[in-house]
Formats: structure tokens, sequence, C-alpha cells
């Protein structure tokens, strides 16, 4: 197959949401001997940007959202390693710290967030829920992460999310380190009365906000 | 009066409830069905998962805290109910292994199941009710309008919640997480929202956990 229509059916692979092919032809790529990093960009890349159009324009909801992030994720699980072997470094959109604030152990709207930023090329470290709140900045300092994202679903443990800013001002780390919240509770509003740098509604808006946020 | 406990609660969850909480509100498409049948090919499995249980003790006005909740009740019952930790236990492990999707369909019949319980255990209060000559307010839970999170604890002191596997955190959440705690009010003259649907007065015609039934 020439190199365009692996491009092509990569994408399409993504788009439609088949894993079994978006495995198989990053095996092909490898096989081939194709540049990898151009695999990504002018392959499976396009494929996740055309899923982020369709669900713009209402024709994809959240199962084909997610089904397209586990099949760019099974991928780039075939293509890492190959990418590490070969000492090539791999250029994300940027190093994500995420995970539910302390006192709060739901962990769906969470996952969902991370899953679709590790499909759009960033790379995430997943703390879980409940996590100390001083975690969040101690993991990013250490990680040199771009971007703490704050999950809270109750309005008892969104408070959590105020502290982690207060932590990041007194640590006088506001600019270097964006914060970004979201939860079924919290709104534009509340994150600007915390201070923190951005508002996801959705884990596709979370991608968006993010993006622009590591771009600044 | 001792608390009573039952274990025998039958959940039937249909698939266009878990379609409609995954967002898909289009009426046809490609995923639906696609969704439709994986759901009903794997319902088996997930029921094995599914644990319902309850507990509720009716108390005199007189042995609450005389929270403005109870006010005008001649009697209160106080419930628990859950569906273990089972099926949210393996709803993590399928996040975990990229299988995002399955996850979320499983904690999605999760939330179905657990209301369907709530609500059952509901009618079998009512019941308790109509023998006393008194009158069921419909259910409400701590965190909601003016009964803070924060009273769960005197559900907790009430009830021997350990005796269904629920178990309350210090940020006041139960878990497993697939859990409801609430109360339900007997007063000596007919409550005109018992028995209804609160979604019925809500505006939000859109939101996919709306249930347009009244209950019975």
């Amino acid at each position: 197959m020439k190199e365009e229509k692996i491009f092509q059916a990569m994408a399409e692979s993504i788009i439609e949401g088949n894993k079994e092919g978006a495995v198989r032809l990053a095996r092909e790529a490898i096989k081939q001997g194709l540049n990898l990093n151009e695999v990504i960009d002018q392959g499976y890349v396009p494929g996740i940007q055309k899923v982020g159009q369709l669900w713009e324009e209402g024709e994809y909801f959240l199962p084909e959202l997610l089904t397209s992030a586990e099949c760019m994720k099974a991928a780039m699980s075939v293509l890492e390693p190959e990418l590490t072997k070969s000492g090539v470094t791999r250029r994300t959109e940027g190093k994500v710290i995420i995970g539910t604030v302390q006192g709060d152990i739901h962990d769906i709207g969470k996952n969902l967030v991370a899953s679709m930023l590790s499909a759009n090329g960033f790379e995430v470290i997943d703390l879980g829920a409940d996590v100390p709140l001083n975690k969040f900045v101690e993991r990013a300092k250490l990680e040199k992460a771009d971007l703490i994202c704050l999950s809270a679903l109750l309005t008892t443990t969104m408070v959590g999310q105020k502290r982690v800013m207060e932590i990041v001002k007194s640590e006088s780390l506001g600019g270097k380190i964006k914060v970004m919240v979201g939860g079924a509770p919290v709104t534009q509003e509340w994150a600007e009365r915390i201070g923190a740098d951005g508002y996801g509604e959705n884990a596709m808006e979370a991608v968006k906000v993010a993006k622009l946020l590591v771009n600044k | 009066m001792k608390p009573i406990k039952i274990e025998n609660f039958k959940v039937k969850v249909s698939p266009e409830d878990i379609i409609r909480a995954l967002g898909l509100t289009k009426k046809k498409t490609k995923k639906k069905a696609e969704l439709e049948k994986i759901i009903r090919e794997e319902e088996p499995e997930i029921e094995q998962l599914i644990h319902a249980r309850g507990i509720y003790k009716i108390i005199d006005w007189q042995e609450t805290n005389c929270h403005p909740i109870f006010d005008r009740a001649k009697k209160v019952a106080l419930a628990i109910c859950t569906i273990g930790s089972e099926l949210e236990k393996k709803s993590s492990e399928l996040m975990k292994k990229n299988q995002i999707l399955q996850g979320l369909i499983l904690d999605a019949y999760g939330s179905e199941a657990v209301e369907q319980v709530a609500c059952r255990l509901d009618q079998i209060i009512a019941e308790e009710a109509k023998k006393l000559d008194l009158w069921p307010s419909r259910r409400f839970s701590p965190g909601y309008g003016q009964w803070d999170i924060q009273e769960q604890a005197f559900l907790f002191k009430i009830l021997p919640a350990e005796e269904i596997g629920v178990r309350l955190k210090e940020s006041f959440m139960m878990e497993p997480r697939k859990s409801i705690s609430f109360r339900i009010n007997f007063y000596s003259t007919p409550d005109p929202l018992a028995g209804k649907s609160m979604c019925l007065k809500c505006k939000m015609k859109n939101c996919p956990y709306r249930k347009p039934r009244v209950l019975k």
C-alpha cells in the first residue's frame, strides 16, 4: 500500500472506531519502515481531529468519541515503544497531571477527559480519585508538567480546586503551570473566581481549552 | 422498630435507558444499534455484578435530630440501598484496560440499577406508611436543597449500613459509589408531590437522565 493510502486508512480507522484496523495499520507502518512521527501526524491525528469536528457538528456523540479515543490509544501503544527504541522523541501537545480532588471518589468524568486528552496528543499522568491536594502540585513540579486538571463532582469537594489554586499561588507557580477545572457543579464563573486558567464543560471542550492553555 | 434489611431486589435495566444516559439522543444511528447489541449481549454478565440490597428504619419524629427536613412528619423512614461494589470495580478495570466505552456502559447501567432499587425501596416504605394510616412524602437525599450532605452522618447513626456493605467516608460520600440514601416523611395528610418524578417539574427538557414517567 502506498504511504498516502496507508495514512488515509489510518484516519478512517480512527473515524470509524475500528480498533483492530488501527492496530493492524500501525504494525504495517513499522514493518514498512515508515517514519513513525509522520505516521502519527499524517495518519492518525487527522482522524481524531475529524472525530472532534463531527462531534462539534452534532454528528458524533460521547460513545463515538470514546471508541475513537480507544483506537488512537491502541495504535499509539504499538507505535510508541518503536519510537522509544529508535531514540526518536515524540513531540506531545503537553504534559498533564489529572485527578479528582481529595474527598471525592468519582472518577468517570475524569477518566473521560484523561482519555480524550491522551487521544489528542497530550501526555497524561492520571493520579486517580480522592487525591491529596498538595500531591497535584508536587507531582506537577516533579514531572515539569504544563497543566493540572482538577475534577470535582460535588459542591462540597469543589472547594478542593480552590485550595489547589492557593497552593499553586503560594509556590509562585501561577502562569508556569496552568490549572484547568471541571466537574458537574463547576462553572466558568467558579473557575474565574478561584483564579483557574481554564474550565472544560465536557471532555472535548477540555481538550480545546487545554490546547489553548499550553500554547499561551 | 428494628431496621429491616431487604436483599431480594430484582433489577432490570433497559438498553434504551443506558443509551440515553450515554447522551445518544438521536432516534436511529449505526452506533445506537451497535451499542444496543453490546448491552444485550453483555446483560447476563452485568447482572451477575449487581448485588442489590437495602435497609430502612421507621422512627418517630422525636427520634430525629429535628432538622427542618423532617418538619410536620409524624414518622420518618430512613433508608440506604446499594448494588454493591463489584460492578464499579469492573468498570474501573475496563477503563484502565483502554475499554473506556465498555467501562462507561457498566457505570451507566449501575446508576440506573441503583435508582431502580431506590424506587422499589421507596414503594415498600410507602406501603408501610399506608399500614400506619399515614401519607408518605417523596424521597429526598442528603446533599440536595436545604439538607446538607453532612446530614448523612445522622442516617448512618440510625441505620447499620455495614449490614448491606455500605460505608460512609469522611467526605460524607458512600462506598460503594452506587448507593443511595434517603428519607421519606410520613404525614397525617397527603403530600401532593408524593410518587411523582421531580423530572416533571424540571426545565431541563433534554437532560439524558430525564424520567418522564410517574412512579406508581
